[in-house]
Protein backbone atom coordinates (compact mmCIF):
# COMPACT_ATOMS: atom_id res chain seq x y z
CA UNK A 1 0.00 0.00 0.00
CA UNK A 2 1.47 3.37 -0.70
CA UNK A 3 -0.18 6.43 0.66
CA UNK A 4 0.24 9.63 -0.96
CA UNK A 5 1.35 11.74 2.43
CA UNK A 6 3.01 14.61 0.58
CA UNK A 7 -0.65 16.16 -1.19
CA UNK A 8 -1.71 17.18 1.76
CA UNK A 9 -1.03 20.68 3.40
CA UNK A 10 0.05 20.55 7.22
CA UNK A 11 -2.72 23.62 7.49
CA UNK A 12 -5.02 21.73 5.95
CA UNK A 13 -4.92 19.15 8.47
CA UNK A 14 -4.19 21.02 11.47
CA UNK A 15 -6.81 21.96 14.23
CA UNK A 16 -7.28 25.10 14.28
CA UNK A 17 -7.30 27.45 17.67
CA UNK A 18 -11.12 27.34 17.83
CA UNK A 19 -10.68 23.78 17.74
CA UNK A 20 -8.75 22.49 20.63
CA UNK A 21 -7.75 23.44 23.91
CA UNK A 22 -5.65 26.96 24.00
CA UNK A 23 -5.24 28.35 28.38
CA UNK A 24 -3.41 30.15 29.46
CA UNK A 25 -0.45 29.79 32.27
CA UNK A 26 -2.12 30.29 35.28
CA UNK A 27 -5.31 28.42 33.97
CA UNK A 28 -5.58 26.31 37.20
CA UNK A 29 -5.34 22.10 36.51
CA UNK A 30 -8.64 21.56 36.79
CA UNK A 31 -10.17 23.95 34.31
CA UNK A 32 -7.00 22.47 31.92
CA UNK A 33 -9.03 18.84 32.29
CA UNK A 34 -12.21 20.29 31.45
CA UNK A 35 -10.94 21.98 28.32
CA UNK A 36 -10.00 18.64 27.71
CA UNK A 37 -12.93 17.10 27.93
CA UNK A 38 -14.79 19.86 26.02
CA UNK A 39 -12.78 19.31 23.17
CA UNK A 40 -12.78 15.34 23.49
CA UNK A 41 -8.70 15.48 23.63
CA UNK A 42 -6.19 14.62 25.52
CA UNK A 43 -4.00 18.08 24.76
CA UNK A 44 -3.77 21.52 26.26
CA UNK A 45 -1.90 24.02 24.44
CA UNK A 46 -0.64 26.97 26.86
CA UNK A 47 0.04 30.37 25.35
CA UNK A 48 1.09 33.68 26.75
CA UNK A 49 -1.00 36.81 26.02
CA UNK A 50 1.34 37.19 22.65
CA UNK A 51 0.52 33.85 21.57
CA UNK A 52 3.75 32.29 21.95
CA UNK A 53 3.64 28.59 22.96
CA UNK A 54 4.92 28.48 26.45
CA UNK A 55 3.97 24.24 26.79
CA UNK A 56 1.51 22.17 26.72
CA UNK A 57 0.27 19.01 28.69
CA UNK A 58 -1.35 15.74 27.52
CA UNK A 59 -3.38 13.43 29.51
CA UNK A 60 0.32 11.19 30.10
CA UNK A 61 1.98 14.29 31.45
CA UNK A 62 -1.18 14.32 34.28
CA UNK A 63 -1.07 10.01 34.49
CA UNK A 64 2.40 10.22 35.37
CA UNK A 65 2.13 13.19 37.72
CA UNK A 66 -0.92 11.25 39.79
CA UNK A 67 1.93 8.65 40.52
CA UNK A 68 4.36 11.42 41.58
CA UNK A 69 2.37 13.94 43.32
CA UNK A 70 2.26 13.74 47.38
CA UNK A 71 -0.43 15.76 47.93
CA UNK A 72 -4.49 15.82 48.05
CA UNK A 73 -5.88 15.55 44.37
CA UNK A 74 -8.12 18.60 45.45
CA UNK A 75 -4.43 20.44 45.98
CA UNK A 76 -3.01 19.16 43.03
CA UNK A 77 -6.38 20.50 40.56
CA UNK A 78 -5.70 24.39 41.77
CA UNK A 79 -2.18 24.13 40.78
CA UNK A 80 -1.14 26.35 37.80
CA UNK A 81 -1.05 24.02 34.73
CA UNK A 82 1.96 25.54 33.72
CA UNK A 83 3.52 24.30 36.75
CA UNK A 84 2.75 20.46 35.56
CA UNK A 85 3.12 20.88 31.39
CA UNK A 86 6.25 20.40 29.10
CA UNK A 87 7.73 23.31 28.50
CA UNK A 88 10.10 22.29 25.59
CA UNK A 89 7.33 20.34 23.34
CA UNK A 90 8.07 18.96 20.01
CA UNK A 91 6.62 21.29 16.79
CA UNK A 92 5.62 22.04 13.28
CA UNK A 93 5.56 25.12 11.07
CA UNK A 94 3.10 24.46 8.32
CA UNK A 95 5.45 23.90 5.64
CA UNK A 96 6.61 20.96 7.68
CA UNK A 97 5.73 18.00 5.19
CA UNK A 98 2.79 15.88 6.68
CA UNK A 99 5.27 12.85 6.29
CA UNK A 100 8.13 14.34 8.19
CA UNK A 101 5.34 15.11 11.27
CA UNK A 102 3.81 12.06 11.00
CA UNK A 103 7.83 10.52 11.37
CA UNK A 104 8.06 12.58 14.09
CA UNK A 105 4.93 11.29 16.07
CA UNK A 106 6.09 8.01 15.21
CA UNK A 107 9.84 8.47 17.15
CA UNK A 108 8.46 10.64 19.75
CA UNK A 109 5.69 8.40 20.26
CA UNK A 110 3.24 11.09 20.72
CA UNK A 111 -0.34 12.26 19.37
CA UNK A 112 -0.24 16.13 19.09
CA UNK A 113 2.15 18.71 17.33
CA UNK A 114 1.44 22.27 17.87
CA UNK A 115 1.89 24.42 14.60
CA UNK A 116 3.54 27.51 15.05
CA UNK A 117 4.03 30.43 12.86
CA UNK A 118 5.90 33.87 13.51
CA UNK A 119 6.98 32.13 16.88
CA UNK A 120 3.26 32.32 17.45
CA UNK A 121 0.59 29.04 18.04
CA UNK A 122 -1.87 28.72 14.80
CA UNK A 123 -2.81 25.33 14.86
CA UNK A 124 -2.54 21.64 16.27
CA UNK A 125 -1.81 18.32 14.40
CA UNK A 126 -3.63 15.76 15.84
CA UNK A 127 -2.86 12.26 15.12
CA UNK A 128 -6.87 11.62 14.11
CA UNK A 129 -6.95 14.05 11.48
CA UNK A 130 -4.02 12.75 10.40
CA UNK A 131 -5.05 8.99 10.03
CA UNK A 132 -8.26 9.86 8.56
CA UNK A 133 -6.60 11.58 5.86
CA UNK A 134 -4.63 8.93 4.76
CA UNK A 135 -6.97 6.45 4.85
CA UNK A 136 -9.38 8.20 3.42
CA UNK A 137 -6.42 8.75 0.59
CA UNK A 138 -6.25 4.92 -0.66
CA UNK A 139 -10.15 4.43 -0.53
CA UNK B 1 -0.46 36.38 38.17
CA UNK B 2 2.90 34.43 38.30
CA UNK B 3 3.96 33.17 41.31
CA UNK B 4 7.49 34.12 41.38
CA UNK B 5 7.51 37.54 42.50
CA UNK B 6 5.67 38.33 45.41
CA UNK B 7 3.01 41.25 45.23
CA UNK B 8 4.32 44.10 47.74
CA UNK B 9 1.60 45.72 49.48
CA UNK B 10 1.58 49.75 50.43
CA UNK B 11 -1.64 50.30 53.15
CA UNK B 12 -2.29 53.89 53.47
CA UNK B 13 -3.40 57.02 51.80
CA UNK B 14 -3.35 60.62 52.38
CA UNK B 15 -1.48 62.03 55.41
CA UNK B 16 -0.48 57.93 57.30
CA UNK B 17 2.76 56.28 58.06
CA UNK B 18 1.93 53.92 55.21
CA UNK B 19 2.79 50.57 56.31
CA UNK B 20 4.87 48.61 53.35
CA UNK B 21 4.20 44.41 53.44
CA UNK B 22 5.61 42.16 51.14
CA UNK B 23 8.72 39.54 50.49
CA UNK B 24 12.15 40.90 52.30
CA UNK B 25 10.46 43.92 54.10
CA UNK B 26 9.74 43.82 58.08
CA UNK B 27 7.26 42.61 59.37
CA UNK B 28 4.06 44.47 60.07
CA UNK B 29 1.63 44.50 62.12
CA UNK B 30 -2.29 44.85 62.31
CA UNK B 31 -3.57 45.38 65.32
CA UNK B 32 -6.10 46.84 68.16
CA UNK B 33 -9.65 45.82 69.49
CA UNK B 34 -11.95 43.52 68.22
CA UNK B 35 -14.52 45.64 68.23
CA UNK B 36 -15.18 49.74 68.42
CA UNK B 37 -16.08 49.60 71.74
CA UNK B 38 -16.66 53.54 72.07
CA UNK B 39 -14.98 56.81 70.87
CA UNK B 40 -12.58 57.19 74.29
CA UNK B 41 -11.76 53.35 73.97
CA UNK B 42 -10.83 53.49 70.50
CA UNK B 43 -8.51 56.56 71.19
CA UNK B 44 -7.28 55.26 73.79
CA UNK B 45 -5.89 51.55 72.51
CA UNK B 46 -4.43 53.00 69.63
CA UNK B 47 -2.32 55.63 71.52
CA UNK B 48 -1.42 52.29 73.44
CA UNK B 49 -0.58 50.27 71.03
CA UNK B 50 0.89 53.05 69.06
CA UNK B 51 3.47 53.52 71.60
CA UNK B 52 4.55 50.56 71.88
CA UNK B 53 4.49 50.08 68.00
CA UNK B 54 6.98 52.59 68.38
CA UNK B 55 9.23 51.42 70.69
CA UNK B 56 9.29 47.99 68.57
CA UNK B 57 9.99 49.55 66.16
CA UNK B 58 7.31 48.28 63.51
CA UNK B 59 4.69 49.73 61.10
CA UNK B 60 1.04 48.84 62.10
CA UNK B 61 -2.14 49.16 60.92
CA UNK B 62 -5.01 50.22 63.61
CA UNK B 63 -7.65 46.97 63.17
CA UNK B 64 -11.30 47.46 64.82
CA UNK B 65 -14.63 46.03 63.45
CA UNK B 66 -17.72 48.96 62.92
CA UNK B 67 -20.16 46.10 63.33
CA UNK B 68 -19.64 42.01 64.16
CA UNK B 69 -22.21 40.28 62.32
CA UNK B 70 -20.89 37.01 62.96
CA UNK B 71 -21.03 36.68 67.05
CA UNK B 72 -22.65 33.55 68.70
CA UNK B 73 -25.51 35.04 69.94
CA UNK B 74 -28.15 37.96 68.96
CA UNK B 75 -27.69 39.36 72.54
CA UNK B 76 -23.80 40.01 72.10
CA UNK B 77 -22.45 43.70 71.21
CA UNK B 78 -22.75 44.07 68.08
CA UNK B 79 -21.00 47.36 67.23
CA UNK B 80 -21.42 51.05 66.93
CA UNK B 81 -22.78 50.58 63.81
CA UNK B 82 -21.19 51.94 60.39
CA UNK B 83 -21.47 55.12 60.35
CA UNK B 84 -20.72 56.00 64.27
CA UNK B 85 -17.52 53.42 63.81
CA UNK B 86 -16.37 54.91 60.63
CA UNK B 87 -16.35 58.46 62.17
CA UNK B 88 -13.95 57.10 64.80
CA UNK B 89 -11.91 55.20 62.81
CA UNK B 90 -11.28 58.51 60.57
CA UNK B 91 -10.59 60.28 63.18
CA UNK B 92 -7.62 58.07 64.61
CA UNK B 93 -6.11 58.39 61.66
CA UNK B 94 -6.15 61.91 61.32
CA UNK B 95 -5.19 61.76 65.28
CA UNK B 96 -2.30 59.45 64.98
CA UNK B 97 -1.39 59.22 61.30
CA UNK B 98 -1.63 55.38 61.62
CA UNK B 99 -3.40 53.93 58.68
CA UNK B 100 -7.15 51.85 59.83
CA UNK B 101 -8.27 48.36 58.26
CA UNK B 102 -11.95 47.17 59.31
CA UNK B 103 -14.15 44.36 58.19
CA UNK B 104 -17.44 44.86 56.34
CA UNK B 105 -20.29 41.72 56.17
CA UNK B 106 -22.77 43.69 54.12
CA UNK B 107 -21.80 44.64 50.43
CA UNK B 108 -23.00 47.47 50.86
CA UNK B 109 -21.51 48.97 53.73
CA UNK B 110 -17.99 48.08 51.42
CA UNK B 111 -17.93 52.01 49.61
CA UNK B 112 -18.13 53.83 52.83
CA UNK B 113 -15.63 51.20 54.62
CA UNK B 114 -13.39 52.36 51.88
CA UNK B 115 -13.88 55.63 51.70
CA UNK B 116 -12.22 56.08 55.03
CA UNK B 117 -10.16 52.57 55.70
CA UNK B 118 -7.18 52.26 54.15
CA UNK B 119 -7.89 48.32 53.89
CA UNK B 120 -10.85 46.78 53.91
CA UNK B 121 -11.02 43.02 55.32
CA UNK B 122 -13.11 40.09 54.43
CA UNK B 123 -14.41 38.26 57.19
CA UNK B 124 -13.13 34.60 57.12
CA UNK B 125 -16.67 33.56 57.21
CA UNK B 126 -17.56 35.01 53.93
CA UNK B 127 -14.16 34.35 52.41
CA UNK B 128 -16.05 33.48 49.02
CA UNK B 129 -18.75 35.26 48.78
CA UNK B 130 -18.62 37.07 45.46
CA UNK B 131 -20.39 39.32 46.38
CA UNK B 132 -18.76 40.31 49.30
CA UNK B 133 -15.25 40.00 47.00
CA UNK B 134 -16.47 42.02 44.08
CA UNK B 135 -17.43 44.78 46.42
CA UNK B 136 -14.22 44.78 48.42
CA UNK B 137 -12.20 44.96 45.16
CA UNK B 138 -14.32 48.00 43.71
CA UNK B 139 -12.79 49.62 47.35
CA UNK B 140 -9.68 49.95 45.57
CA UNK B 141 -8.34 49.51 48.50
CA UNK B 142 -5.72 46.79 50.15
CA UNK B 143 -8.09 43.66 50.67
CA UNK B 144 -7.30 41.69 53.85
CA UNK B 145 -8.54 38.42 53.05
CA UNK B 146 -8.93 35.76 55.57
CA UNK B 147 -8.90 32.34 54.93
CA UNK B 148 -12.44 30.74 55.85
CA UNK B 149 -11.80 28.33 58.72
CA UNK B 150 -13.55 25.49 56.38
CA UNK B 151 -11.36 26.58 53.48
CA UNK B 152 -7.97 25.00 52.37
CA UNK B 153 -4.96 27.07 51.69
CA UNK B 154 -4.40 26.16 48.05
CA UNK B 155 -8.36 26.70 47.72
CA UNK B 156 -7.90 30.69 48.65
CA UNK B 157 -6.78 30.83 44.88
CA UNK B 158 -9.86 31.38 43.60
CA UNK B 159 -11.10 34.02 45.94
CA UNK B 160 -8.01 35.79 44.74
CA UNK B 161 -9.13 35.13 41.23
CA UNK B 162 -12.15 36.81 42.00
CA UNK B 163 -10.87 39.84 43.55
CA UNK B 164 -8.65 40.30 40.64
CA UNK B 165 -11.20 39.43 38.09
CA UNK B 166 -13.11 42.68 39.43
CA UNK B 167 -9.84 44.74 38.91
CA UNK B 168 -7.95 44.56 42.56
CA UNK B 169 -4.34 42.93 42.86
CA UNK B 170 -3.72 44.48 46.28
CA UNK B 171 -4.78 41.28 48.46
CA UNK B 172 -3.13 39.94 51.42
CA UNK B 173 -3.92 36.58 52.82
CA UNK B 174 -4.17 35.82 56.44
CA UNK B 175 -4.56 32.34 57.78
CA UNK B 176 -6.83 32.54 60.99
CA UNK B 177 -6.70 29.01 62.56
CA UNK B 178 -8.55 25.78 60.51
CA UNK B 179 -12.15 23.69 61.48
CA UNK B 180 -10.70 20.63 63.23
CA UNK B 181 -13.79 18.87 64.17
CA UNK B 182 -16.48 20.86 66.26
CA UNK B 183 -15.57 23.82 68.13
CA UNK B 184 -11.71 23.60 68.00
CA UNK B 185 -9.13 24.84 65.62
CA UNK B 186 -6.04 23.77 64.34
CA UNK B 187 -2.94 25.91 62.81
CA UNK B 188 -1.25 24.58 59.77
CA UNK B 189 1.47 26.25 58.77
CA UNK B 190 2.28 24.84 55.95
CA UNK B 191 -0.37 27.19 54.77
CA UNK B 192 1.68 30.41 54.11
CA UNK B 193 3.97 29.21 51.91
CA UNK B 194 0.80 27.58 49.64
CA UNK B 195 -0.91 30.93 49.88
CA UNK B 196 2.01 32.62 49.04
CA UNK B 197 1.97 30.82 45.93
CA UNK B 198 -0.56 33.40 44.68
CA UNK B 199 1.56 36.01 44.55
CA UNK B 200 0.94 37.73 47.37
CA UNK B 201 1.71 38.08 51.29
CA UNK B 202 0.62 36.27 54.05
CA UNK B 203 -0.50 37.43 57.80
CA UNK B 204 -1.13 35.31 60.62
CA UNK B 205 -4.24 35.94 62.62
CA UNK B 206 -2.60 34.80 66.04
CA UNK B 207 -5.72 35.42 68.65
CA UNK B 208 -8.23 34.28 66.31
CA UNK B 209 -5.85 31.00 65.84
CA UNK B 210 -6.22 29.88 69.22
CA UNK B 211 -10.49 30.32 69.15
CA UNK B 212 -12.42 27.54 70.42
CA UNK B 213 -15.10 28.38 68.13
CA UNK B 214 -18.58 28.56 70.22
CA UNK B 215 -17.29 26.45 72.34
CA UNK B 216 -18.90 27.86 75.06
CA UNK B 217 -22.42 27.63 74.05
CA UNK B 218 -23.31 31.33 72.85
CA UNK B 219 -19.44 32.34 73.50
CA UNK B 220 -16.04 31.32 71.60
CA UNK B 221 -13.89 30.16 73.52
CA UNK B 222 -9.80 30.87 73.60
CA UNK B 223 -6.84 28.89 74.47
CA UNK B 224 -5.17 32.85 74.40
CA UNK B 225 -1.47 30.92 76.18
CA UNK B 226 -0.71 29.74 73.22
CA UNK B 227 -0.32 32.72 71.09
CA UNK B 228 3.34 33.85 71.50
CA UNK B 229 4.02 29.45 70.66
CA UNK B 230 2.33 30.48 67.45
CA UNK B 231 3.61 33.66 66.70
CA UNK B 232 6.99 32.30 66.80
CA UNK B 233 6.16 29.38 64.74
CA UNK B 234 4.57 31.82 61.87
CA UNK B 235 6.95 34.28 61.52
CA UNK B 236 9.46 31.52 61.33
CA UNK B 237 7.23 29.94 58.18
CA UNK B 238 7.35 33.28 56.91
CA UNK B 239 4.68 35.70 57.35
CA UNK B 240 4.68 39.07 56.30
CA UNK B 241 2.34 40.47 58.25
CA UNK B 242 0.84 39.62 62.19
CA UNK B 243 -2.43 40.29 62.97
CA UNK B 244 -3.34 39.88 66.78
CA UNK B 245 -6.26 41.66 68.28
CA UNK B 246 -5.38 43.60 71.75
CA UNK B 247 -7.36 44.84 74.95
CA UNK B 248 -6.22 46.53 78.18
CA UNK B 249 -9.04 44.45 79.91
CA UNK B 250 -9.73 41.29 77.87
CA UNK B 251 -11.94 40.26 80.89
CA UNK B 252 -14.13 43.62 79.58
CA UNK B 253 -13.85 43.37 76.46
CA UNK B 254 -17.18 43.45 74.70
CA UNK B 255 -16.07 41.05 71.81
CA UNK B 256 -13.63 37.86 71.72
CA UNK B 257 -13.16 38.12 75.34
CA UNK B 258 -11.65 34.48 75.46
CA UNK B 259 -9.08 35.38 72.34
CA UNK B 260 -7.82 39.17 72.45
CA UNK B 261 -3.99 39.63 73.92
CA UNK B 262 -4.15 41.29 77.07
CA UNK B 263 -1.96 44.47 75.62
CA UNK B 264 0.09 43.95 78.71
CA UNK B 265 2.24 41.07 76.69
CA UNK B 266 1.93 43.22 73.76
CA UNK B 267 5.16 44.63 73.45
CA UNK B 268 7.05 41.41 74.38
CA UNK B 269 5.56 39.09 71.67
CA UNK B 270 6.01 41.92 69.26
CA UNK B 271 10.16 41.91 70.17
CA UNK B 272 10.06 38.22 69.56
CA UNK B 273 7.88 38.82 66.21
CA UNK B 274 10.36 41.41 65.22
CA UNK B 275 13.65 39.11 66.38
CA UNK B 276 12.19 36.28 64.54
CA UNK B 277 11.59 37.78 61.51
CA UNK B 278 15.17 39.48 61.32
CA UNK B 279 16.66 35.95 62.03
CA UNK B 280 14.34 34.20 59.22
CA UNK B 281 15.62 36.85 56.72
CA UNK B 282 19.25 36.03 58.30
CA UNK B 283 19.18 32.24 57.70
CA UNK B 284 17.98 32.62 54.12
CA UNK B 285 20.83 34.95 53.50
CA UNK B 286 23.10 32.65 54.85
CA UNK B 287 21.81 29.35 53.41
CA UNK B 288 19.85 30.45 50.77
CA UNK B 289 16.00 29.96 49.92
CA UNK B 290 14.05 27.08 51.13
CA UNK B 291 14.70 24.56 47.55
CA UNK B 292 13.66 21.39 48.82
CA UNK B 293 11.56 20.83 45.30
CA UNK B 294 8.51 18.01 45.62
CA UNK B 295 9.24 14.59 43.44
Amino acid sequence: MFIHSDKFQITELMLTLEDFPVISENTILKEALDEMDKFHLGVACIIDFKGQLLGIITDGDIRRKLSLVQKPLSFFFMDDVILHAIDNPVTIIKETSLTEATNLMYKKKIWDLPVIEDNRLVGLLHMHSVAHALINTNQ
Amino acid sequence: MLNNKMKKLEIGYGKVNKVHIGENLPLAFLGGPCAIESRDHAFKMAELIGEICLKVGISWVYKSCYDKDCRSSPESFHGLGKDDGLTILSDIRTEFKVPVVSDFSDAAWAPATGEVCDMVQVPAYLCRQTSILRAAADTGRVIHLKKGQFMSPWNMKNSVRKIESFGNNQILLADRGTFMGYNSLVNDMTSFPIMQKTGYPVCFDATHSIQLPTSMGNISGGQREFIPFLVRAAVGCGINALFMEVHDNPKKALSDANTVLDIKYLKNILEQAVLMHQTRLEILDKYGEDNVHPQ
